[in-house]
């Protein structure tokens, strides 16, 4: 066998495609309602907003760093949505986009914060977790927001083609983000940040230029998150999006990044986030209770994650 | 007399490379025995091969006479061998005592700490080195620089060492200081304390020592009492070499001034730097660790920019906050720290070139992976480098064709401006002429080369003129043909006078 297919069949991201089909096929002999166009259409719809934020959290977690605040900052932008809407009499779309906006400049906070003051990433956004979603809380003032027109709810219960929307816009999403991270100089410039920020920096690339993107990225891509959620469960709740990020960074570490920075892909992204749902649905479908799902999770993150090392000492040999 | 610590033929490589080879060293009860070389002669391994920090590959090390083998630094310290680090290592939380008795505190009886022992027995031992100003209850942390070495010293003696090891223990003392201490190394050996002295500092050394041992390249020189070696002598020893042979620097044609520098100052490392660099010209500047070197490259690199004064190209003032700017002005900067610093090291060889032209690569803002290719197969041949091809990791490399990839990198820049700062560390001998003979070409090509070296045959041979730095200034230009081993390090070692303020 020639090196470069050794190397390919020992990816992380083979070894997990390779687990996503074996799930795959025992959770369908499980439960004959797994299988099915319909489930696993209804399954993407609700992956999408966990897809769309770990697509940018690939970003982040690739130049070493850690958005823990997306969450809170789904549930700000989920409130001054309905606020902007029914307390300000905007219009909606314009309150949608003031809504995205405001995730952008939450996030552009978050790597302000690294950035200038050099704050580790985990603790400042340690700190905006608690912080928007206390802002989230106080603006709420745990009412929530209903009514919100029809045409609104094409967005997170609509079909186009017979796909839900918001899989068709996580998937251009995704198509962009594999992209620039797999293609553009600015995903080698986040590489290289990952690896090594000093060397980045004596190479004449700008590093804090390139996290204040990623960061205000993530906090955006976020609020649009925010809004679909929003428009798929009808109402406006200040709690949405609690341990969001768990499962975000979940997914992003399963699909292989490295949580020290310059190593991870968005195929290996939307892989771990495929598998997290399958595991999710499927062990629900098949009778097991919900703190069973989390265990299994667990173990299969540990599990992936050792078999890729022992793969890897054997590939650097 | 019986020495306290004998080494006889050490040996010790690592991944490959021989950093000592077959080294004799000893140190007799009472005497100051200095060990001198170059930046990567092999002191640092020697002295932590005594410690037992290293384990040396061949070679004995006997202790008062009987043979030793330490598998770990505590062996040594039971032993009587306690060594004070140039890099304190000291807790800042922590008092002073407690400092003094990390580890071997003096318990009561049912097993707690006796704060009061513990407190009593510091007091005696800074006593002893005429600190009684030293509060056995303060901080570390807050105390300076010259006061926690006593600490150190206080700390090795309490745990009766009989051979105390000092590394560079000058390097950032004022000369104040420097007096204090050299008369407590003075006690110490009255007390027949045997003391392993490493120092560049030629005056210090004969004003302290009795024996001096000389390494070069990993090679034992000699050691010679201290009445049979001058100043002139014992850098002879330390550089050896026939410098013309080694260093192929061919003659270029000057051309003009590219690159100057008018009272550039950052904070206190870089103090009203002058400067004129010219196209063809190597521009050496040597100096000790620390005398502001490396900081003035990163303030005409933009890391550290210039807080005073101008910096001109082509004889136009420009500004310089970033290394984006550096770069675009034509200014690359092979830095000091290649794992660090240089390279990028799990990224591939091709990677890491087209790290500073990323935007010229592109078509569009995708990175055009063939260009790339080709670009990083076309410097592997220039430069020589020695790679399975251009999608190896740079880390697999050795340390000089790490270096190769670190210059091809910014050679794909096409600078007009090179700084190299420490351009052959830590690399053999076979890729560092192929270094030089490299710069050569690259300055007959009309490069300015402004280079860094603490090897001071390199600054002699490879240099067209060298600057010589002390302090944060340039204290001494020496042309070509005036520079000796003698002048450049009489100027490196020249003790300036400090400024009221510092």
């Amino acid at each position: 066998m020639s090196a470069a297919w050794k190397n390919l069949l020992l990816r992380h991201e083979t070894i997990l495609g390779v687990l996503l089909v074996i799930t795959l096929i025992v959770l369908a002999f499980q439960s004959d309602r797994f299988f099915t166009a319909d489930n696993l259409l209804n399954q993407g719809r609700l992956m999408a907003e966990v897809g769309l934020v770990a697509l940018a959290m690939t970003f982040v977690i690739v130049t070493g760093g850690i958005d823990l605040s997306v969450g809170s900052i789904l549930g700000l932008v989920a409130i001054l949505l309905g606020v902007f809407w029914q307390k300000l009499g905007l219009p909606l779309p314009l309150a949608m986009m003031l809504g995205i906006v405001v995730g952008g400049v939450a996030g552009l906070v978050n790597g302000l914060i690294i950035t200038r003051f050099g704050v580790p990433p985990l603790i400042a956004t340690l700190a905006t977790l608690a912080l928007y979603r206390g802002l989230a809380e106080g603006i709420s003032q745990a009412r929530s927001v209903r009514g919100y027109p029809d045409w609104f709810f094409m967005l997170g219960q609509g079909e186009f083609l017979g796909v839900p929307v918001q899989l068709w816009i996580f998937g251009l999403c995704a198509v962009i983000a594999a992209v620039i991270l797999g293609l553009s100089t600015f995903g080698r410039a986040t590489y290289a940040i990952g690896s090594n920020a000093v060397a980045a920096r004596f190479s004449g690339l700008s590093v804090d230029r390139s996290l204040l993107l990623i960061y205000t990225a993530s906090g955006l891509i976020a609020g649009l998150a925010a809004v679909i959620f929003v428009s798929r469960v009808s109402t406006t709740r200040s709690d949405m999006g609690t341990g969001l990020e768990l499962d975000v960074i979940t997914a992003v570490v399963l699909g292989g990044t490295s949580i020290f920075g310059g190593r991870g892909t968005i195929i290996g992204t939307l892989l771990g986030l495929g598998l997290m749902q399958a595991l999710k649905n499927g062990l629900a479908l098949a009778g097991v209770k919900g703190d069973g799902t989390i265990v299994v999770i667990g173990a299969v993150l540990i599990g992936t994650i050792l078999i890729s090392n022992i793969f890897r000492k054997d590939a650097d040999g | 007399m019986t020495p306290l610590v004998e080494l006889t033929g050490i040996s010790k490589s690592f991944v490959g490379v021989k950093v000592l080879d077959h080294v004799d060293f000893d140190v007799r009860p009472g005497e100051v025995h200095a060990l001198l070389g170059e930046n990567g002669a092999g002191k640092s391994t020697l002295i932590k091969i005594i410690a037992g920090v290293h384990a040396a590959d061949e070679g004995e090390i006997r202790i008062g006479g009987e043979a030793m083998k330490f598998a770990n630094p505590g062996q040594a310290v039971k032993a009587g061998i306690a060594i004070v680090y140039q890099e304190l290592l000291l807790f800042p939380e922590l008092s002073v005592a407690e400092n003094i008795f990390l580890n071997h505190a003096p318990r009561t009886g049912w097993g707690g700490l006796d704060w009061a022992e513990m407190r009593r027995k510091a007091r005696a031992l800074l006593d002893d080195l005429e600190s009684h100003h030293l509060d056995v209850d303060t901080k570390v942390g807050s105390l300076s620089v010259a006061n926690r070495q006593r600490i150190e010293i206080a700390k090795a003696l309490s745990q009766n060492a009989r051979v105390v090891i000092m590394d560079e223990p000058t390097a950032s003392l004022a000369e104040g200081d420097v007096q204090q201490l050299m008369t407590i190394i003075r006690r110490l050996r009255e007390r027949g304390v045997g003391i392993v002295y490493v120092s560049h500092k030629l005056p210090e050394i004969f004003a302290l020592a009795d024996r001096v041992t000389v390494l070069r390249d990993g090679h034992y020189v000699g050691t010679k009492d201290i009445k049979e070696v001058t100043e002139r002598s014992l850098v002879a020893m330390m550089v050896g070499r026939s410098i013309d042979q080694l260093f192929p620097k061919e003659d270029a044609p000057i051309g003009k001034v590219l690159l100057e520098l008018r009272g550039v100052s950052h904070g206190k490392q870089v103090r009203d730097v002058s400067l004129t660099l010219r196209a063809g010209e190597i521009l050496g500047i040597a100096g000790l660790v620390g005398s502001g070197r490396t900081e003035t490259a990163l303030t005409i690199f933009g890391i550290t920019p210039a807080t005073a004064g101008t910096i001109l190209i082509d004889g136009k003032p420009v500004q310089i906050s970033s290394p984006q700017q550096a770069r675009d002005l034509g200014i690359a900067y092979v830095p000091e720290d290649r794992g660090l610093q240089g390279l990028v090291r799990p990224q591939t060889i091709a990677e890491n070139i087209s790290l500073t032209v990323l935007k010229k690569l592109a078509r569009g803002f995708i990175v055009d992976r063939g260009k790339e290719d080709s670009l990083a197969r076309d410097f592997i041949k220039r430069l020589g480098i020695r790679a399975r091809g251009p999608g190896q990791a740079a880390r697999q490399l050795s340390g000089g064709n790490q270096q190769k990839v670190v210059l091809a990198k910014w050679l794909a820049a096409e600078p007009r401006i090179l700084i190299m700062d420490e351009p052959t560390r830590g690399i053999d001998v076979g890729a560092k002429s192929e270094i030089h003979a490299l710069m050569s070409k690259l300055a007959q090509n009309g490069l300015a080369i402004l280079m860094i070296s603490s090897e001071l045959p390199e600054v002699l041979g490879m240099s067209d003129r060298v600057l010589v730095m002390n302090g944060g200034r340039i204290v001494a230009e020496i042309a070509r043909k005036d520079a000796t081993p003698e002048t450049v390090g009489a100027a490196m070692t020249l003790v300036q006078e400090r400024e009221a303020a510092a």
